[in-house]
């Protein structure tokens, strides 16, 4: 028998696979008509065309605000998990001590409890800290809960890399962090470029902890969003969703292009 | 390449453990310059362990690592100037030939013409011109090998380890590769300690052989004082194949005797110890004569004979190798060269033959 999918059995799996698609994209398409709908109330199918929500958006001083604070927010969380979290994976693939596979479990803890109990916790430690400043809060936050996935992405990507790449480079005459800079770290460039795509998603659209963090003066997308759908649905909420959507996009986007072509060349 | 400058190496009772594991076991060894050394032994015996302390890859748990009679045992892996070939080869896939070439000189902060200029002398040295601005994963395994020898060689190192540098490649260019390594080595007069579980390979590259086992080292010296004379059952059997024989001395002229083996006939040997009351003895299969039994009573007193019986022929080409039954039932392996004007095997499973060596062939062996 050979690995390849032949037959029926093919089809039915091709027929799963583009449903999940249709599944998983559908929402965010009906999400992207709506946006330019002619209408005040937020309709399927969209009535009209109208790049009108769009200008009433880009001048809403709340949410360009809201959307620069998250782009700091997130670009600094990213940046903040990379410093703990490659760091900790070098330690947990590279070391031996006692405890290791079980700090290896624990470190990806906060990718399983639920975010709105660590939100919660993060608030009351912090605040019995005295830690007043909303910004400062939501970067710890947000880190606590992406730092896993980089630990994650680059504990895969050291376990692939052949260690005697290393030791070679050790013997020719370089340092540890030498080896590092120069061996370690373009072997495991897609592993960091992954983790550091998660930390920037996970912390752009992060609910449940930012709600307990935040305050009036600095409230992340999510939250703005939230709050405009409470006060008024109208197509700029669909609208904002879009401009965000296209955001993450463009990053994968430039990502993949830079990863993707250093792979190339390194494969 | 300019002719290197060797440097002799010392172990002094090194030891390595792995918490309660033992790796290396009191291995003191002396290297001379310019030697080429090969620890040989199957895998598990330490003998990567070993090289890999001579490197610091691996910190001893105790004992002393001299370079030019200076310490090293505490010196880190990046400041002991060695050269090393990996298995695998370990070159670096992002970059290209002349970079990964060039990366031990750019750690040494060698300026960029005279890097260049060294980069283009190691490449030549290797046959490699061509090739300097492929990435590894263009080159085919041997090539790539060659590129990692280039990019040792290039830091003018002290000494160059090889672990199992020619494991991962097909026979044949395996083969020419040892002569190669050997002859280049020989040229830089380089020293050089390789780590190979392959006994032909040892046999073929070496100045010394150095026999490992569980941790500690069985034997040490040339290639043929390791075939011809080795020390242990062990070593005996792990180069090549012998036939061993234990028995009883039982009369003694000085330091030769006749010892009386279990399979029912006598071996005359010498250089026994005055206290030895029995003796292992080995015969390498190829100084067995195998001959047809003739008409006649068989003379089994003669000694350093017996008579035998075929039990199976294998055809290798330029040799026969005969697997004969000894009368007490145990088995012993003789080689007989094929001479063209021959057929391929005189004999036939089943046939009575005498089996005869000289008594020079047979070797005490001193552990035993």
């Amino acid at each position: 028998m050979s690995g390849r999918l032949e037959g029926v059995g093919a089809w039915v799996l091709y027929c799963v696979t583009a449903a999940m698609m249709i599944f998983i994209l559908a929402p965010l398409l009906v999400v992207m008509s709506v946006s330019v709908s002619d209408s005040y109330f937020v309709t399927f199918p969209p009535q009209g065309f109208t790049l009108s929500w769009y200008a009433k958006v880009l001048q809403d001083r709340d949410f360009l605000d809201a959307l620069q604070l998250s782009a700091v927010l997130a670009f600094s969380t990213t940046m903040g998990s990379l410093l703990l979290g490659v760091p900790a994976a070098f330690a947990l693939v590279r070391g031996s001590f006692l405890g290791q596979s079980f700090l290896k479990s624990l470190v990806l803890s906060p990718l399983v409890f639920p975010a709105l109990v660590t939100g919660l916790a993060l608030l009351q430690l912090l605040s019995s800290f005295g830690s007043g400043d909303a910004r400062l809060n939501l970067l710890i936050g947000h880190i606590v809960v992406t730092a896993p996935y980089v630990v994650r992405t680059v504990v895969s990507s050291l376990q692939l890399m052949d260690i005697n790449l290393e030791e070679a480079a050790r013997t020719l005459g370089a340092s540890r962090m030498k080896t590092f800079w120069r061996v370690t770290l373009p072997q495991i460039a897609p592993g960091v470029a992954a983790g550091s795509l998660f930390a920037f998603m996970v912390s752009f659209d992060n609910y449940p902890i930012s709600m307990w963090l935040a305050n009036s003066e600095y409230s992340p997308v999510p939250l703005v969003l939230m709050r405009q759908l409470v006060n008024v649905f109208d197509p700029s909420v669909p609208a904002m969703s879009t401009i965000i959507i296209l955001l993450a996009v463009v990053g994968v986007l430039i990502l993949e292009r830079l990863v993707g072509l250093r792979r190339a060349v390194a494969i | 390449m300019a002719q290197m400058k060797s440097a002799n190496v010392r172990l002094e009772k090194l030891n390595k453990h792995y918490h309660r594991v033992v790796a290396v076991e009191d291995v003191s060894l002396a290297i001379e310059p310019g030697s080429m050394v090969a620890l040989l032994g199957p895998s598990g015996c330490g003998k990567t362990t070993c090289l890999r302390m001579i490197a610091g890859l691996v910190q001893p748990s105790s004992g002393e690592i001299f370079i030019n009679e200076q310490r090293v045992t505490r010196v880190p892996v990046h400041k002991r100037n060695i050269g090393m070939l990996f298995q695998n080869y370990a070159l670096f896939p992002h970059m290209t030939v002349a970079e990964n070439i060039a990366f031990g000189l750019d750690m040494r902060g060698v300026g960029k013409a005279d890097a260049g200029k060294r980069v283009t002398g190691a490449l030549d040295l290797v046959q490699l011109g061509k090739f300097s601005d492929r990435f590894p994963s263009q080159l085919s395994g041997g090539q790539q090998q060659r590129v990692a020898l280039a990019r040792a060689l290039v830091i003018e190192p002290a000494m160059l380890l090889l672990d199992e540098p020619l494991g991962a490649l097909d026979k044949g260019l395996r083969e020419s590769m040892q002569v190669e390594l050997r002859a280049l080595q020989r040229r830089l007069g380089l020293t050089t300690v390789m780590v190979t579980h392959d006994q032909d390979e040892a046999l073929t590259m070496a100045d010394r052989i150095v026999v490992m086992r569980d941790g500690r080292l069985e034997q040490v010296g040339g290639a043929t004082e390791i075939y011809q004379k080795p020390a242990s059952r062990f070593v005996a059997t792990f180069l090549g194949a012998s036939n061993l024989f234990s028995g009883k001395i039982e009369t003694r002229d000085g330091a030769g005797a006749l010892v009386a083996v279990a399979e029912g006939f006598g071996l005359l040997v010498d250089g026994l110890s005055n206290e030895a009351r029995e003796a292992t003895v080995s015969v390498r299969p190829e100084a067995i004569v195998v001959e047809p039994l003739g008409n006649g009573a068989p003379r089994t007193e003669v000694p350093n004979s017996v008579v035998a019986t075929i039990d199976q022929v294998v055809y290798r080409g330029f040799i026969n190798h005969y697997y004969l039954k000894l009368p007490g039932g145990s088995e012993i392996i003789a080689y007989q060269q094929n001479r063209t004007s021959e057929g391929a095997s005189s004999f036939a499973p089943g046939d009575k033959v005498i089996a005869r060596w000289d008594a020079s062939s047979n070797h005490v062996l001193p552990n035993g």
